[in-house]
């Protein structure tokens, strides 16, 4: 029993190590102070941090979309157009309900 | 004639330690909800699991850890394919001597298909179906010997910063196929209900902490032998399990301690003890 603690906390332990050195994604990957052409939609069915990845992948892969950052928290989905792409609305929504979410308005 | 009846008793008591361990799932939330199309989860847990209360007083003791390792891919929207292969350590001991084994059990394919999925501003709530089928692929000290079916389904319902699970799912033992021993493992029936609550780390949206408790109800039918009940196998099992959930982006730490807060062994098995569950979860 004793031993079978003493691996459970190694092995604790060095799980929150790895998840203390993961990349930390606080900064945007979407630019706010430039002329770019900047979307955001409202998306429903985020509901953790784990939500994002999925969403943005799928989102990114729209030729018209340079950079896709998701919000679990606000429930929000900030696009950066592509410049001179011209960005369907409708390709969006898709991308969204791939990812098992429901969109909501185009809010910008 | 003591000196058989001894035997006898020993090789049973050894048998009922040996039987296959069906512990509790463990740490359920998301259950219900489908990965996005494409998305690929790559999840390890590491399980210990205990008999340690042996009712007869010859000091039976058994102790699993299973390290766990899933690998799930979003083939569409609605269909998620997924990969489970454990590899186990036993060690059995009674009256001063034990064995040890170490080895993979059986490899485990499961597809999940969302029944509905609602997601509205306040509220999400999915429902998925599970089919599992695992193939006799292990090693000898740890294989079914069979292909065994379990269909299930999973639920999730989150409101704000609070999720709630539940699952069911039903164990077809020996669906096809024949054990070497002659002897035919009980279906069977599992029920698990989930609750947490999230609270943001560092006031980041990026990452969270969730406690978790569970509930989980086991009932194993009894064994078969040369069609007669094998009195030493069987079981309704009840955890109550704690834990606690922290995710950081893609990744997800979680460690849970299962409880049995109340069991009914067949016949003169060890009872169970607590277990502990660690896992790790990454998302690509």
């Amino acid at each position: 029993m004793k031993r079978t603690l003493f691996n459970f906390t190694l092995v604790l332990a060095t799980l929150l190590f790895a998840g203390c050195a993961t990349v930390d994604r606080s900064t945007s990957a979407v630019p706010r102070d430039t002329d770019q052409e900047v979307r955001i939609y409202e998306v429903f069915g985020m509901d953790c941090p784990g939500c994002h990845g999925g969403l943005e992948k799928l989102v990114l892969r729209i030729p018209a979309v340079q950079a896709a950052e998701a919000n679990w928290e606000q429930k929000k989905l900030t696009i950066a157009v592509r410049p001179g792409a011209d960005l369907d609305d409708a390709d969006v929504h898709e991308a969204i309900r791939q990812a098992n979410f429901t969109p909501g308005e185009r809010l910008q | 004639m003591k000196i058989r009846a001894r035997l006898f008793a020993a090789a049973l008591a050894v048998a009922a330690l040996s039987a296959p361990e069906a512990g509790a799932a463990g740490i359920s939330v998301d259950a219900g909800v489908t990965p996005a199309r494409d998305r690929w989860i790559v999840r390890t847990m590491l399980r210990s699991m205990q008999r340690d209360d042996d009712p007869t007083g010859m000091g039976r003791k058994m102790e699993m850890l299973v390290w766990n390792n899933v690998l799930a891919y979003g083939l569409r929207s609605n269909l998620t394919l997924i990969l489970k292969q454990p590899v186990r350590r036993r060690e059995i001991s009674m009256a001063g001597s034990g064995a040890t084994d170490t080895g993979v059990g059986d490899l485990a394919v499961l597809a999940k298909y969302r029944l509905v999925r609602r997601n509205t501003r306040e509220t999400t709530f999915g429902l998925a179906a599970t089919l599992q089928l695992s193939a006799p692929t292990g090693a000898d000290e740890f294989t079914s010997d069979t292909w065994d079916l379990q269909p299930g389904v999973y639920g999730s319902f989150r409101q704000g910063l609070w999720a709630t699970d539940f699952s069911a799912g039903y164990d077809l033992n020996g669906f096809s196929g024949e054990r070497d021993d002659g002897r035919e493992i009980g279906n069977e029936l599992a029920l698990d209900w989930a609750a947490a609550r999230q609270f943001l780390v560092g006031g980041s949206a990026d990452t969270t902490l969730a406690p978790v408790l569970e509930l989980s109800y086991r009932k194993v039918a009894a064994d078969r032998l040369s069609g007669r009940r094998f009195s030493n196998s069987g079981e309704e099992v009840l955890y109550l399990s704690p834990g606690v959930k922290y995710t950081r982006s893609s990744l997800i730490l979680e460690a849970l301690v299962q409880v049995p807060v109340w069991q009914n062994q067949n016949g003169a098995q060890v009872e169970r003890g607590t277990g502990f569950l660690l896992g790790l979860r990454k998302m690509f």
